[in-house]
C-alpha cells in the first residue's frame, strides 16, 4: 500500500462487525478497510461469507451512533448500484475511522490512484489488446465505404478536438484543413463525422455538437461544404437536433445555434427535444427514491413512477432514435444528429439508432463495439457524468445518467424482441455497474485524449475484451438469440414501456427468482439446442405453434408497423 | 347467407373501411372491400354485450347512421350504414336475436354446435379422481354423497369432502346457518401436515347476532383434524362489509362464538366495485390508449391494485396452509371472492394445478364445480346489458394468474395464449364449459351430453398452449410478490386490438413475425423482377 492511501486508513480492522444485507440474515464477521474495498469476512468454520466491496462504488455513508453512551456506531453505505448495506460496529472511534476512511478512498480525485490500475488478475495480461475496435478498423471493414468517404488523423494530436479520438471518417470531397475550419466553427471542436453506415441504401448517420453561429448568425463555409459533400448527390438530408426550437434559438446568445435554412439549404431540421444533465440526474434520484421508499402503503407507486418521469425520458430516447432510423430506413436518407455539445444525447440518439437498424450492433461483439466507438471513443465524459448515483449527498456537478439512460433503452429493445440481441439483461446490468465503478479502465476518463495522457490503456485490463472472453461471454449470452437482417422497430407507447426491475428493483426477493427462472431457461435451450441439433435449434420445436397464430392480426400490425 | 354489402366499419385504427357483413347464428364477419386493406373481423357473437343505433333517419353527419356494439372484451365495434331502404333494421333484428338468443327463447350456440376433436374434454375432471388424487378419504376426512341430488345445497357439486367426525345429519344443520346452504367443504389437503383449505359462505348471524352450535362444533372438528391449534378464518370481504351483511341476515365469525379460531378480513371489494374498475380500465385503453398521463390513470382505475388484493389474499392463505394451519375461506355466498382465493392458493401450494391438465381440473372444481355463477357473471346470450349481477371476476382470477406466469416463467406449462383462449371462450358461448351458474342447473340441460367442453379444443391442440420454458421439477410453493412494483398491466390481453401498441412477444411469434416480413421482402422483390 503506497503513503497516499494509508494516510486515509486510521483503522484498518474491526471484529464483531454485524453486516445487514438485503436478502440475508445478519452476518457478524471482520470488517477491512484496503486502499480499495472493503472486505467484510463471516467468522465461520465453513462455508463463510465474504463480501469484497469497491470503495469506489459507495455512492453515500451515513453514520449514526448507537448503544450506551454511543459506545458504537452504525454506517450506512449506499451503493452506486443501488444497494444499500449496513454495518454495525462496536467502538465508536473504530465507527468514524472506518467513516471517514471510506469517505475518503471512494471519491479520490486522480484517475491513476483509482482500483483499475492496481486490478492485475493472474489470468490477463497487460498486453493483451485493450479495446475492440478503431475507427481505421471500422474504416476497413466497410469496403463501400470507400469511394465517399475516407479516413481523417487531422486530429492526430487531439489539437482540433479535444474529444474526439484521433482518427475519424469524413467525406472524401473535404480535406483536412477544410475540416479545421469546420471544427472551429462547432462547440468544442466537434465537426460533423460519420458513425454509421446504412448497407442497404448508402445513407450514413453523422453526428457533432451545436455550430457556433452566435447572435449574429455568423456562417462558415467550409461546416456548409462539410455537409454538402456528406449528403453528396442525394437530395437532401436530415438534421435531428435533440433540443427544441426554442433552445436552439436561445442557444444563440450564448454563442451557439443550429444550421439555417439559408445556408444549408438541403438540409431539413427536425427538432426533438430530450432531456439532459441535470433534470436527469433528478429524475433518477426520484424514481430511485420511489422504488426504495420502504413504506407499505404502496397506493400511489405508479404516480410516483410516472413522476419520476424516468419512463417519459426513455420513452423520448426511442422515439427519437426511432425518427433517425426511419429517416435513414424508409425515408433514404442521410442524417445529422446533435444537441449541444454533442456528447450525451446525442451519443443516446445515435446508438440507439443503430441498434434499431443495424443487426451487426445486436451482437454480443457488436454491442459492446457500439458502446466503445459511440460512448468511449466517442467522448461521453464519463468522468463527469458517472462520478456519483443516485443516493449521493454531494452537491451535483456535472453527474447525469445518459448512459443508464442508453442501457434502459437497450432493455426496452431487448424486451419487445426477445430473440433480436445476442446479450441479455445480464450484460447491461453488469455495464450499468461498471460505468459507475469498475475493476476495469474503460470507462474511465472523459476521452480519448485523457486515456493517453495517463496511459490508461497501458496500465489497465479492458473490461469489453474480459467480456468476451468465453467463460466471462456465456454469463452474459440471450439463450434465444437468432439473427434477423430486419430493423426492429420499438413500440414507444407508454403500454409497451416498463420498468426495468431487473435494474431498478435489483436487490428484492422478485430479481433472484427472475435469476432462477433465466438460468432454467438457459439450461432448456441448450438441451433443446443438442437434442434438435440436426434441425437447427429451439424453434424448430416451437415453430410448430405458428400455424395458429392470428394471420389477420399479424399482417395488421405489420402494415401500420 | 346473404352478406349485408356496403356497411361501413369505423375501424378506430384504420379508419373507416367499406365492407361487407355476413351474420351466422354464431358469428359476425367482416371483410373489408376496399382494395388496399385486409382488414377483417370475426367475432363471436357472445361477446357482444349490448346493440344500439345510433344517428337518426335525419342524421345529417357522415357515418353517423349505423350500429354500435359493446363487447365483453375490452372493445367496441362500430357500423355505418346507408339511411335508404332497411338495411339497419334487418341487421339490428338478426344480429340481436342472435347475440342474445336466450331473450327470443333460443338456445345458446354451444347446443347447436357440431364440432368433433380428437380429444373429449369432459373428460377432463372427475371429482373422485380428483379426491383420491389428494389421498383421499383419509382417517379424518370422509367423501359425503348427502348432496347426490342438490337437497342439501344446489349450487354444490354432488360430491363433498368433509370431516369424518361430521355425519350427514351434522352438514344438514350447519347448512341452515351458512347463506344458501353452502357448508365449509374441503378443496385441498397438504400431503404433509394435513392442513386444509376448506371453503364456505357467510354464517346467517343477522343483526340480533345469532349463534349456532352445530356450525360451531363443526368448524372446531375441522380444527382439529390435523391438530391445528388455531382455525384460521379468511374472510374475503372488508371489515365494514362484512358488518354491513348482517343487515341482510348474513355476517361472520364472532371470536365469542367461535373461540378457538381467527377471523382474518381480506379487504378485496364486492362484485360491483370490480366491475367498474373494468370499466375505467376500458376507457383508458380503447380505442384511444391514454398517453400523456397513462401510469397516474392506470392507477386511477385501481385494477391493479385490486389484482393486488386478491394476490396477497391468496398469499396469506397458502402460507397459512403450508406452515400446517387448517383455514376456512369465505366471503358472502362463497363463489366469487372465495373462488379466486382458494383456486389461487391451491396454484401456489400445489404444482400440479400448474400443469396442463391440472389447471383445468382446477377450474372445473373451485369454478365451475362449486358454483361461480358463470351465466350471471358473464350475461350469456341475455340481453340485459345493466344487469348489475354482471362482474369481471373470472377475468380478475385469471389476470392474477397471468401476473404469477410472469414473475416465474418456467413453473406453469400453459402458456399466455391459453389463458387469452379460455378468457375468449368464456363469452363466445361455443362451448359448454363456462355456461349456467351451478352443476344441478348444468345437469338439468345435460350440458355435458349436448354441448362440447372447451378443453376439447385446447387438448386437440395442446402444442399451441404449451409453455416452451416449463420446468417439471419445480413442485416448491410459489409465493409471487404482491406489491404494486411488480404488478404490470396485462397488456397483451387488455390492449391487444390496438395493433399500434407493440406486445411483448414470445419469441415463437416473434420468430414468425420475422418470417412474414421475409416473405413480404421475397414477394416484392418478385414482383420487381417480373
Amino acid at each position: 500500500m503506497t503513503m497516499e492511501f494509508s494516510e486515509h486508513i486510521k483503522t484498518a480492522n474491526v471484529d464483531d462487525v454485524v453486516l445487514k444485507l438485503p436478502l440475508r440474515a445478519a452476518l457478524k464477521g471482520t470488517l477491512c478497510v484496503t486502499a480499495h474495498h472493503l472486505v467484510f469476512s463471516e467468522r465461520k468454520e465453513e462455508g463463510s461469507y465474504q463480501l469484497l466491496l469497491l470503495l469506489r462504488s459507495v455512492d453515500a455513508i451515513e453514520k449514526r451512533m448507537t448503544g450506551l453512551s454511543g459506545s458504537s456506531g452504525t454506517i450506512v453505505i449506499k451503493c452506486k448500484d443501488l444497494r444499500i448495506l449496513q454495518f454495525d460496529i462496536p467502538g465508536m472511534e473504530e465507527c468514524l475511522n472506518i467513516a471517514s476512511s471510506i469517505e475518503a478512498l471512494s471519491s479520490l480525485e486522480s484517475v491513476t490512484e483509482l482500483y483499475p490500475f492496481f486490478h492485475r488478475p493472474r489470468e490477463l495480461s497487460l498486453s493483451e489488446p485493450w479495446g475492440l475496435s478503431s475507427p481505421q478498423q471500422q474504416y476497413a471493414q466497410t469496403e463501400r465505404l470507400w469511394d465517399r468517404w475516407r479516413l481523417s488523423k487531422v486530429n492526430r494530436n487531439f489539437s482540433v478536438c479535444m474529444s474526439y479520438p484521433r482518427t475519424v471518417i469524413v467525406p472524401c470531397a473535404i480535406d483536412d484543413i477544410t475540416l479545421a475550419k469546420a471544427a472551429s466553427f462547432r462547440q468544442g471542436g466537434r465537426f460533423p463525422v460519420l458513425c454509421y453506415y446504412h448497407r442497404s441504401n448508402g445513407m450514413v448517420i453523422m453526428r457533432s455538437s451545436q455550430p457556433m453561429t452566435g447572435a449574429n448568425r455568423k456562417r462558415c463555409r467550409e461546416d456548409e461544404l462539410l455537409l454538402q459533400a456528406a449528403i453528396d448527390e442525394s437530395e437532401m438530408g436530415y438534421i435531428i437536433d435533440t433540443r427544441s426550437a426554442q433552445q436552439a434559438q436561445q442557444a444563440r446568445m450564448a454563442g451557439g445555434g443550429f444550421e439555417s435554412k439559408a445556408f444549408y439549404h438541403p438540409w431539413r431540421r427536425l427538432h426533438r427535444h430530450l432531456e439532459r444533465g441535470k433534470v436527469l440526474q433528478e429524475s433518477l434520484i426520484k424514481l430511485v427514491e420511489a422504488c426504495g421508499d420502504p413504506s407499505q402503503n404502496m397506493d400511489r407507486w405508479l404516480s410516483k413512477l410516472e413522476n419520476s418521469k424516468w419512463l417519459s425520458h426513455v420513452h423520448s430516447a426511442l422515439s427519437t432514435a426511432g425518427l433517425v432510423a426511419e429517416c435513414v430506413e424508409r425515408d433514404g436518407h442521410s442524417v445529422l444528429v446533435h444537441g449541444f455539445e454533442g456528447t450525451d444525447t446525442t451519443l443516446l440518439v445515435t446508438s440507439l439508432a443503430q441498434l434499431i437498424l443495424d443487426p451487426a450492433s445486436r451482437t454480443f461483439r457488436g454491442f459492446l463495439q457500439l458502446l466503445e466507438r459511440e460512448w468511449v471513443q466517442a467522448g461521453h465524459p464519463f468522468r463527469q457524468r458517472c462520478a456519483h448515483s443516485a443516493h449521493s449527498h454531494a452537491r451535483l456537478r456535472q453527474e447525469c445518467p445518459a448512459f443508464l439512460l442508453l442501457l434502459d433503452a437497450t432493455w426496452q429493445l431487448g424486451r419487445q424482441f426477445p430473440v433480436a440481441l445476442e446479450f441479455s439483461e445480464v450484460l447491461l446490468l453488469r455495464l450499468a455497474q461498471d460505468a459507475y465503478a469498475s475493476d476495469y479502465g474503460t470507462f474511465l476518463c472523459s476521452s480519448e485524449q485523457e486515456r493517453c495522457a495517463l496511459q490508461v490503456k497501458e496500465n489497465t485490463h479492458c473490461l469489453f475484451q474480459f467480456l468476451l472472453r468465453r467463460e466471462e461471454r456465456e454469463k452474459y449470452v440471450n439463450p434465444l438469440y437468432e439473427a434477423t437482417d430486419l430493423a426492429i422497430w420499438p413500440s414507444v407507447h407508454p403500454q409497451s414501456l416498463q420498468l426495468w426491475t431487473g435494474l431498478f428493483l435489483r436487490w428484492t426477493e422478485y430479481a433472484q427468482t427472475m435469476d432462477e427462472a433465466r438460468e432454467e431457461i438457459w439450461t432448456i435451450v441448450k438441451e433443446r439446442k443438442e437434442t434438435d441439433r440436426p434441425k437447427g435449434c429451439a424453434h424448430t420445436t416451437l415453430s410448430r405453434h405458428d400455424s395458429f397464430t392470428n394471420v389477420e392480426n399479424l399482417m395488421d400490425e405489420l402494415t401500420v408497423l | 347467407m346473404t352478406p349485408y354489402k356496403d356497411l361501413i366499419y369505423m375501424c378506430p385504427f384504420h379508419g373507416a373501411l367499406k365492407g361487407k357483413v355476413f351474420i351466422t347464428n354464431y358469428r359476425l364477419y367482416f371483410r373489408s372491400t376496399d382494395m388496399e386493406s385486409t382488414v377483417t373481423l370475426d367475432v363471436p357473437l357472445g361477446v357482444i354485450g349490448r346493440i344500439e343505433k345510433m344517428g337518426g333517419a335525419s342524421s345529417r353527419g357522415e357515418n353517423s347512421y349505423g350500429l354500435d356494439i359493446t363487447c365483453k372484451d375490452m372493445r367496441n365495434l362500430r357500423f355505418a350504414l346507408k339511411q335508404e331502404g332497411h338495411s339497419r333494421r334487418d341487421i339490428f333484428g338478426e344480429l340481436f336475436k342472435y347475440a342474445f338468443p336466450l331473450s327470443h327463447g333460443m338456445p345458446l350456440f354451444a347446443f347447436l354446435s357440431q364440432e368433433k376433436f380428437e380429444e373429449n374434454g369432459w373428460s377432463v375432471y372427475n371429482s373422485i379422481d380428483e379426491y383420491r388424487r389428494q389421498n383421499l378419504p383419509s382417517e379424518q376426512w370422509r367423501i359425503s354423497f348427502i348432496n347426490e341430488s342438490y337437497e342439501l345445497c344446489d349450487t354444490y357439486p354432488v360430491h363433498l369432502v368433509v370431516p369424518y367426525k361430521a355425519t350427514d345429519e351434522d352438514l344438514r344443520r350447519v347448512a341452515t346457518f351458512r347463506s344458501r346452504g353452502r357448508i365449509p367443504v374441503l378443496s385441498w389437503i397438504h400431503r404433509e401436515n394435513q392442513a386444509v383449505i376448506t371453503r364456505c359462505s357467510q354464517p346467517l348471524v343477522g343483526m340480533s347476532g345469532k349463534r349456532n352450535k352445530d356450525d360451531e362444533r363443526y368448524l372446531d372438528i375441522i380444527r382439529e383434524a390435523n391438530g391445528t391449534p388455531r382455525l384460521t378464518i379468511y374472510d374475503a370481504r372488508p371489515n365494514v362489509n362484512a358488518v354491513a351483511n348482517k343487515a341482510t341476515g348474513g355476517g361472520y365469525e364472532g371470536d365469542d362464538a367461535y373461540q378457538n379460531a381467527d377471523l382474518v378480513f381480506l379487504d378485496i371489494h364486492n362484485i360491483h366495485v370490480m366491475r367498474e374498475s373494468l370499466k375505467k380500465l376500458k376507457d383508458i385503453v380503447y380505442p384511444n390508449v391514454e398517453e400523456a398521463h397513462w401510469l397516474s390513470s392506470l392507477e386511477s382505475t385501481h385494477w391493479l391494485e385490486h389484482i393486488k388484493l386478491v394476490l396477497s389474499g391468496a398469499i396469506q392463505i397458502a402460507d397459512k396452509v403450508s406452515s400446517g394451519s387448517s383455514v376456512v375461506v369465505h366471503c358472502s355466498d362463497g363463489w366469487d371472492r372465495t373462488a379466486q382465493l382458494t383456486s389461487l392458493a391451491m396454484l401456489m401450494l400445489d404444482s400440479y394445478y400448474r400443469t396442463f391438465r391440472g389447471f383445468q381440473v382446477l377450474l372445473e372444481k373451485e369454478w365451475i364445480g362449486f358454483g361461480h355463477k358463470f351465466t350471471s357473471r358473464i350475461g350469456h346470450g341475455d340481453k340485459n346489458h345493466a344487469d348489475q349481477d354482471r362482474s369481471p371476476i373470472f377475468l380478475q382470477f385469471v389476470d392474477c394468474v397471468w401476473q404469477m406466469t410472469k414473475q416465474f416463467p418456467t413453473a406453469f406449462e400453459f402458456n399466455e395464449r391459453c389463458l387469452v383462449t379460455i378468457l375468449d371462450h368464456l363469452y363466445s358461448c361455443r362451448f359448454g364449459t363456462f355456461l349456467y351458474n351451478c352443476e344441478s342447473v348444468r345437469d338439468s340441460n345435460k350440458v355435458r351430453s349436448k354441448t362440447v367442453s372447451l378443453w376439447s379444443l385446447i387438448n386437440s391442440d395442446k402444442a399451441a398452449y404449451v409453455n416452451p420454458f416449463y420446468t417439471s421439477d419445480c413442485s416448491r410453493v410459489l409465493y409471487p410478490v404482491a406489491s404494486m412494483r411488480h404488478l404490470e398491466l396485462w397488456v397483451n390481453y387488455y390492449i391487444r386490438w390496438n395493433p399500434r401498441i407493440r406486445h411483448q412477444q414470445s419469441p415463437v411469434e416473434q420468430r414468425y413475425k420475422e418470417l412474414l416480413a421475409l416473405r413480404d421482402q421475397y414477394l416484392k422483390k418478385l414482383e420487381e423482377l417480373q
